[in-house]
């Protein structure tokens, strides 16, 4: 039990606390404060559960893709906050540090395998949160269709 | 009907919603939804991340074009979902032009106070400290580290000029150096996971995140320089880290 506290809960937690803070620099107010959030514990969990690897930064991406696409049609509003808010725990800024720090100490090879899985890690979070994306516009005109008519 | 006034109008939506961060097609497709409401069949909008310009011809066939250039801007969602339901306000009304220019008029947002911005700036690297794998000691030192960087981009930017490049560079070599000096004071625990967390306020997140959209959104010009600004970002970020750690490595 206290495995889970800590392995899972705490983190996501934290990742949802942080999200909150990054809806104030963006001016994001009311209820979207909360949604941020919410996407960004439920990437940071997936993430988790997924191993901490570039696969699961992809299907962490997607999910937050599909889940602030939701929130957006529920709220009718722009798609953009939730998604950049909730994305940015992922942001591979460690990989940026730990490049820059075996440039500077010289050592090539271990520079361009962080570089690599640095630039690994954005494509998996840019193609991932765009893929569901797209899918759930081209899936979106069905789903409401197929709703009675209010 | 007044065709000068109905292009400032949508010229100035369209540069309002650009400058509060929206995508391009975001843009274009509001502009030229308005116009089309207003009853003009093919008013062509073109717009890249600091320009707009919108051309149209009136029912007389005379042409009119302007454009606007816009300043670099940061992210404020708030003003963005007010023009957005303005502009679908103004396409399913269509008021007259002097109401929907007092309409964008006054079009604000709440915004926070600056000091609610600084909290923002402080609390998200504090938060992601755990994130790395940072203890509480960890956490206090990402608190005043993205505080200090918070400071930075909020007061300082007529000390340190408007080049977002340099900004970004400074701003790294700051965090860098408070994380280094709260380590050395014992307060945290290891450099690296502060600095990272600190870090994580500069990333260039929500370029990238653009910078994709842009380019799954087939506006191949707009999603490259984005992405490229995203590019030049994390190499500002790593240099004024790098620069930072040789300066406390100093001492």
């Amino acid at each position: 039990m206290l495995g889970i506290w800590s392995d899972y809960i705490l983190p996501c937690l934290c990742a949802f606390l942080a999200c909150v803070g990054f809806t104030l620099v963006f001016n994001i107010h009311g209820v979207g404060k909360l949604i941020c959030g919410v996407g960004g514990a439920l990437g940071w969990l997936i993430y988790l559960l997924g191993g901490s690897s570039i696969l699961a930064a992809f299907w962490a991406s997607a999910a937050i893709g599909l889940f602030s696409e939701i929130m957006a049609r529920l709220r009718r509003c722009p798609v953009t906050g939730y998604l950049l808010v909730a994305l940015l725990p992922l942001v591979p800024g460690g990989g940026i540090y730990y490049a820059m720090r075996y440039c500077v100490a010289g050592d090539t090879q271990q520079f361009l395998d962080t570089l690599l899985h640095t630039f690994g890690m954005a494509s998996a979070l840019a193609v991932g949160a765009m893929m569901t994306a797209s899918l759930f516009r081209a899936a979106y005109p069905h789903l409401h269709r197929s709703r009675p008519a209010r | 009907m007044n065709y000068d006034k109905l292009l400032n109008i949508s010229v100035e939506l369209g540069c309002r919603l650009m400058s509060s961060g929206a995508e391009i097609y975001r843009v274009e497709e509001s502009v030229r939804r308005l116009l089309q409401a207003y009853g003009l069949d093919s008013p062509e909008v073109f717009a890249i991340p600091n320009c707009v310009i919108v051309s149209i011809a009136t029912p007389e066939g005379h042409p009119i074009t302007r454009m606007r250039r816009i300043a670099g801007h940061g992210t404020d969602i708030e003003l963005l979902e007010r023009c957005n339901d303005l502009c679908r306000r103004l396409c399913v009304q269509t008021p007259p032009l002097e109401e929907a220019q007092g309409l964008l008029d006054a079009l604000s947002g709440r915004s926070y106070a600056p000091w609610q911005v600084l909290l923002g700036y402080g609390i998200a690297p504090a938060f992601f400290s755990p994130l790395f794998g940072g203890g509480v000691g960890d956490t206090l030192s990402a608190l005043m580290g993205g505080l200090a960087v918070g400071f930075c981009l909020l007061y300082a930017g007529r000390f340190i000029g408007s080049n977002s490049f340099f900004r970004t560079a400074i701003c790294s070599a700051v965090a860098s150096l408070v994380s280094l000096l709260l380590v050395r004071l014992g307060l945290g625990r290891s450099v690296d996971t502060v600095t990272i967390s600190v870090l994580m306020v500069l990333v260039p997140g929500v370029a990238l995140t653009n910078a994709m959209r842009e380019i799954m959104a087939g506006d191949i010009i707009s999603g490259l320089s984005r992405a490229a600004d995203s590019i030049l970002t994390a190499a500002a970020i790593a240099i004024g880290t790098a620069v930072g750690l040789a300066i406390g490595g100093l001492f």
